[in-house]
């Protein structure tokens, strides 16, 4: 059974309709990787599959181990499994990213029935993580991103999801303003967590990312919905030929859909 | 003598004052009860005394029980502090160099309610002085308390103050601080203002002296019908004066929040530099809060800035925590505590943000229902 299956997936954001019969499987295990130009909706779709207040699924639907997601709270997903790397991760001065993450953990292990962290086995385990992301502890002691650099923000969101442990993580161009060294890291945390039974998500727009995370298949986003799917060799095609060249191998898909 | 009291009671003249605008219904209902004087020698009940007997304070400690000062419970001996009380009841605190004092002033509850008045004038000639100012009353107390305080501070004097107004929903409290600063003095303020029927604070600086500075912060978070009314003004009356007000607000339910700030430079203030923030949340559509900055220049080499808001929460902020696993609740209650704490982050002495912190805790709105 696919762990995330996403049938025929219509979303509309403040009345436009952004993502326009969306379907994808992952499976366990698997590296899906999913490009695009901007304005596709590769970032809609990481917010749909979170749970984000104000994306309206007007059609299709997306289940999760068998569950319909879209009926669970964002806590509830999360709860689950899921784990959402934002492209744009929010500062909240003021709340310490300890305590955040604490409450994050144990409210998780408490949805799920497992027994909840002490401090002290909280951070042994938040040192072990640090550790991989080559992060600084005093990252702990302040506020969530705030004052963060866009690299620290990026790294910072790797290692929530190395603490959180998800089975479904979708990074949300995690690469976009990180030079080499980060991208590196980030791309270390990544594949230090890839098992049989996690699978990633990784939307991205530019192919350099996947030159380090490698993945199992590789997916085109152009105006809503995937239009061709391949494996990491597309990644390539597409950075020798740019988006235009999907765009003129669309144009008979969608002569096809107005004659049907 | 009724004094601040007097003045507060003083009916339609006052309630007709644009600073009372906001006011003037929770005023008029106030001046509705039979006020009685409050007893000064009510009986302390342990569970507050537990409140304020923090043992980091033992031996810098006045309290005042219903506006009278009580022997019994004070000891200020290792303070620094010279207390004198004069004829009219007035006391005065006056410093030479370093001291540290704990203010209670304790609310009980009598059969009628009651109101008490008091006036104070701290004097810090020299040195570095911090003084703790804590507001507690028992449930139910239906006691209307006005204190009035003058301080001086002198030259390169500074003074820290922490208020906690830690209000019972039955009490109320009018406090009036007006403060004169010399030159190079320092005055560092810090209010967390929960509770209470109605709280009003009118703190008048005057930076009547060369490089004066003033830094005022504070938070006042309400729920229920509660009414924080705070009123800062702060003259620029000197060359190269400084100030830095830093306020945030919380409302839940039908609760009242005010926080009028004005800053005004006098001719020839020049070198003056004024910075005022407020922002505020409201959690209910019921609630209401008012900002009003307000800023009048009458110098040319001047820096001023202000901004007020009033806002919902993030929204986004809501999302990211609760996409991490944390609950709306709990999230909502990271986010307003996050919000408030945002006022505590510049006290320097680290170890007083623990009461202000508990006391917020405590107070912060837990469940209201997003506007």
């Amino acid at each position: 059974m696919a762990m995330l299956k996403i049938d025929n997936l219509h979303v509309r954001v403040a009345g436009k309709e952004i993502l326009k019969g969306l379907s994808l499987e992952v499976n366990p295990g698997e590296v899906h990787a999913i490009m695009g130009p901007n304005g596709a909706g590769k970032s809609t779709l990481g917010y749909v599959l979170a749970g984000r207040e104000g994306y309206e699924v007007t059609q299709g639907r997306i289940e999760y181990d068998g569950r319909n997601l879209l009926e669970l709270e964002p806590e509830a997903r999360a709860a689950a499994g899921m784990f959402l790397a934002f492209q744009y991760p929010v500062e909240i001065p003021g709340v310490n990213n300890t305590y955040f993450l604490k409450a994050a953990l144990n409210a998780q292990r408490k949805a799920r029935g497992e027994v909840e962290l002490d401090s002290m086995q909280f951070l042994k385990l938040v040192r072990e993580k640090l550790a991989v992301l080559q992060l600084k502890e005093d990252l702990l002691n302040r506020a969530v991103n705030a004052g963060f650099s866009g690299g620290e923000k990026k790294r910072n969101e790797i290692f929530q999801m190395a603490l959180l442990e998800p089975r479904l993580a979708i990074l949300d161009e995690t690469d976009s303003g990180l030079d080499i060294d980060a991208l590196k890291m980030v791309a270390d945390g990544v594949n230090a967590m890839r098992s049989a039974n996690r699978a990633f998500v990784v939307i991205t727009h530019y192919q350099r990312l996947l030159d380090y995370i490698v993945p199992d298949f590789v997916h085109v986003l152009a105006d809503g919905r995937i239009v061709e799917s391949g494996d990491a060799s597309l990644a390539l095609k597409l950075e020798e030929h740019g988006y235009a060249w999907i765009a003129q191998r669309q144009a008979p898909v969608e002569q096809r859909a107005g004659a049907a | 003598m009724d004094g601040l009291l007097g003045e507060f009671g003083s009916g339609d003249a006052l309630a007709r004052a644009e600073s009372w605008r906001y006011s003037r219904h929770a005023l008029r209902a106030l001046e509705q009860l039979p006020f009685r004087n409050a007893a000064g020698n009510a009986q302390l009940p342990l569970a507050l005394i537990e409140r304020f007997d923090w043992p980091q304070t033992r031996g810098h400690r006045l309290v005042f029980v219903n506006g009278a000062l009580a022997a019994a419970h004070s000891d200020a001996g290792t303070s620094g502090a010279i207390v004198e009380t004069a004829a009219d009841g007035a006391h005065t605190i006056r410093f030479r160099g370093k001291g540290t004092l704990h203010l209670v002033f304790a609310n009980v509850a009598s059969d009628a309610p009651s109101r008490w008045n008091t006036t104070l004038h701290i004097r810090v000639e020299s040195g570095k002085v911090c003084v703790a100012e804590q507001h507690v009353g028992t449930e139910g107390a239906d006691v209307l308390g006005a204190l009035a305080s003058e301080i001086t501070l002198g030259d390169g004097a500074a003074l820290q103050t922490a208020t906690l107004g830690d209000l019972p929903g039955s009490a109320s409290l009018a406090r009036r601080t007006r403060i004169s600063l010399g030159n190079g003095a320092v005055f560092d303020s810090t209010h967390a203002l929960c509770g209470g029927r109605f709280q009003r604070f009118d703190i008048d600086a005057d930076l009547a002296g060369a490089k004066a500075h003033l830094a005022s912060r504070g938070v006042f978070a309400l729920r229920g019908r509660e009414h924080v009314d705070v009123h800062l003004d702060v003259r620029h009356a000197a060359r190269d004066t400084t100030s830095d007000v830093l306020w945030r607000g919380v409302a839940d339910a039908r609760a009242r929040g005010i926080l009028h700030g004005a800053i005004t430079v006098a001719p020839g203030a020049d070198g003056a530099d004024a910075r005022l923030e407020t922002k505020n949340l409201l959690l209910s559509p019921h609630a209401e809060i008012d900002a009003q900055p307000v800023l009048e220049i009458h110098a040319d080499e001047v820096k001023a800035s202000h901004g007020a808001t009033v806002g919902a929460l993030d929204e986004r902020a809501l999302f990211y925590l609760r996409s991490r696993g944390v609950p709306l609740a709990a999230a909502r209650s990271l986010l307003i505590a996050g919000f408030c704490r945002a006022a505590f982050a510049r006290i320097e002495a680290t170890d007083l943000r623990g009461p202000f912190e508990a006391l917020l805790d405590a107070h912060l709105p837990q469940n209201a229902e997003v506007a």
